[in-house]
């Protein structure tokens, strides 16, 4: 290997080392069920990160598609006649013969950097030289699939949108490795990936009459994409578009995608309208179905639903899971119904599940709430027991509800461990506490918090001066009231 | 969904948002104290608080009350002592609302 140059080198052995199949792997959906663990139907009360669950779902197929790290970049300039020359002094340097995976690695770099056309010449240039050695298949293509969908949307106004797409289709076609469902979903998620849905779906129409229909991956994948970017309305068309065109059905993942999306827009009808719509076409709901739907009453404030939706589930022999749980605590806890939440967490320990931080903080929430602040504290304190930290979602909970509680001394205790912590503010517990220092003339002390509050980039300076000015000013009013009553 | 709220309570006010950011004019009292010819209101509050806390002016007795020192006074209405609650009004006097 000693004539080969060092970037050439580099990259042979990064390619040998890591021997990444070159077609993109196909998108390993995890079954919901079994990616519940981690996903958020554990919404902490007021936890600014409630991440939707199906983003753990989202499959990893573009990240095979780009380059192994690689130390240095084998082209340096877009110009094709350069490439051309480093690829012939490669070839002629190499001792190993090369295979697909080092012209595939040498097309993707080029493509990185040059326009399509000039990718589609490169191609052509390392087939004529090498014919025998060097036959394109999928994967190759699929490189220049990935490029030709690449480029933004308003630079493919002048010429027009989707033609580079079908030549790249057609030369496909032309050498034998017709598209396939991995080709389709590339296009889609590429062009989804630069805004250019139309064309997506166009594609998929297009490719899924001429050569190979969308799977369920891609499918979803573009509901899933509408719903984020789109009206409800359009993902419907879609929707219907394919079965229509395509007599593709929407699946139980794309049910789930649909009411995630209404729940979390607060259309209570419509998510009763497509729960019914599901049982007509015959899907049974899962784990992950049914805490979808649990979230969604708890964010339609109705969290008292969530045990019809339980009886349900065991109706239905479907095994609650810890997210279940800890959406019926939460949910329990929210409208108040604190003693069955408790219930559920004797409930939970019984089938073996762990209580974690989220179960206990949801529960502290719900107690802070009913006024029982020093339950709560003791709860903290078990939690603890059981081996289980607190976060400063917990304290945030603990602090509010101590301070509306009037037990301005604990809350001062708790706020000095959350300092100590270097635990941010939540507003709502900032508020609060401010208010209750300076209902108990303790305005230095408000003043302090408000230091802390923006020394810990709690709160942007504007959120917390306007929460101590107009406590101020309210403070001034009782005061002055009081001295004249 | 607590950011919405708190953004929501941001985009709702634009104008008691803008009132409290937005660059302005001051009198040459204030310009003296601050250093500059244009501040907000909130750069204001927090550099008079700073000042505050840097000359140790909180009366030992009661945290509550500012002592004034000779500058501090020059713009706070002259006043010996000032109580920290109404701190904020006090420097709000310096920010007429702009004539329409």
């Amino acid at each position: 290997m000693g004539k080969l140059t060092p970037s050439m080198r580099s990259m042979v052995v990064t390619t040998l080392q890591n021997p990444v199949p070159p077609p993109p792997k196909y998108p390993k959906y995890q079954s919901p069920s079994t990616t519940t663990t981690q996903v958020p139907n554990q919404q902490e009360p007021k936890s600014k990160n409630n991440k939707r669950p199906h983003n753990s779902k989202k499959p990893t197929r573009n990240k095979t598609l780009t380059p192994s790290p690689q130390p240095k970049p084998i082209f340096h300039t877009p110009s094709l006649s350069n490439a051309k020359k480093t690829f012939d002094q490669i070839i002629s340097t190499s001792q190993i013969p090369l295979d697909l995976r080092h012209y595939n690695s040498l097309l993707k770099s080029f493509s990185q950097i040059s326009n399509i056309h000039d990718s589609f010449s490169f191609l052509q240039y390392m087939t004529k030289k090498n014919r025998p050695n060097f036959t394109p298949d999928h994967s190759t293509y699929n490189i220049l699939l990935t490029q030709s969908c690449k480029i933004p949307p308003n630079h493919s106004q002048d010429h027009s949108d989707l033609s580079v797409i079908r030549k790249t289709l057609d030369l496909m076609v032309e050498n034998q490795v017709p598209p396939d469902h991995v080709a389709v979903d590339l296009a889609v998620r590429t062009l989804c990936s630069v805004s250019r849905e139309e064309d997506a779906i166009q594609m998929i129409k297009e490719m899924g009459v001429k050569y190979s229909e969308p799977d369920m991956f891609t499918f979803n994948f573009m509901v899933r994409h509408l719903c984020k970017t789109r009206s409800l309305n359009y993902v419907y068309e879609f929707i219907d578009e394919m079965k229509e065109e395509l007599s593709l059905q929407p699946d139980l993942v794309t049910y789930t995608i649909l009411i995630e999306n209404v729940c979390n827009g607060k259309n209570f009808r419509e998510a009763t309208r497509l729960l019914s719509v599901l049982a007509d076409a015959g899907f049974k709901p899962d784990c992950f179905l049914y805490n979808t739907i649990m979230k969604g009453y708890c964010m339609l404030d109705r969290g008292s639903e969530v045990i019809g939706v339980y009886k349900q589930m065991k109706e239905e022999e479907v095994e609650p899971d810890l997210v279940t749980y800890n959406t019926m605590i939460y949910g329990l806890s929210k409208v108040g119904r604190v003693d069955e939440a408790r219930q559920f967490l004797v409930v939970m320990t019984e089938m073996g599940h762990f209580p974690d931080t989220v179960t206990y903080t949801s529960l502290m929430n719900g107690m802070c709430r009913k006024g029982d602040a020093l339950g709560a504290m003791a709860l903290l304190s078990r939690m603890e027991e059981n081996g289980c930290s607190p976060n400063s979602c917990t304290y945030n909970t603990l602090l509010h509800g101590l301070c509306k509680s009037n037990l301005l001394e604990d809350g001062l205790q708790l706020y000095g461990v959350m300092k100590s912590a270097g635990m941010q503010l939540e507003a709502s517990s900032y508020a609060t506490f401010v208010r209750a220092l300076c209902r108990d003339d303790r305005i230095a002390e408000a003043y302090q918090v408000f230091d802390y509050a923006v020394e810990s980039k709690s709160l942007t300076d504007v959120a917390a001066y306007s929460a101590l000015e107009s406590t101020l000013k309210w403070a001034k009013k009782f005061k002055e009231q009081r001295q004249a009553g | 969904m607590l950011p919405q709220v708190v953004k929501k309570g941001i985009t709702d006010k634009p104008k008691k948002l803008a009132n409290l950011i937005d660059l302005a004019n001051l009198p040459s009292t204030l310009i003296d104290f601050v250093g500059q010819s244009q501040i907000s209101r909130l750069g204001c509050f927090m550099h008079v608080w700073s000042y505050i806390k840097a000359n140790n002016l909180l009366d030992p007795n009661n945290k509550n009350v500012v002592n004034c020192d000779e500058k501090l006074r020059r713009i706070l209405l002259g006043k010996p002592q000032v109580e920290l609650v109404e701190l904020p009004t006090l420097i709000k006097l310096h920010f007429p609302k702009e004539p329409k």
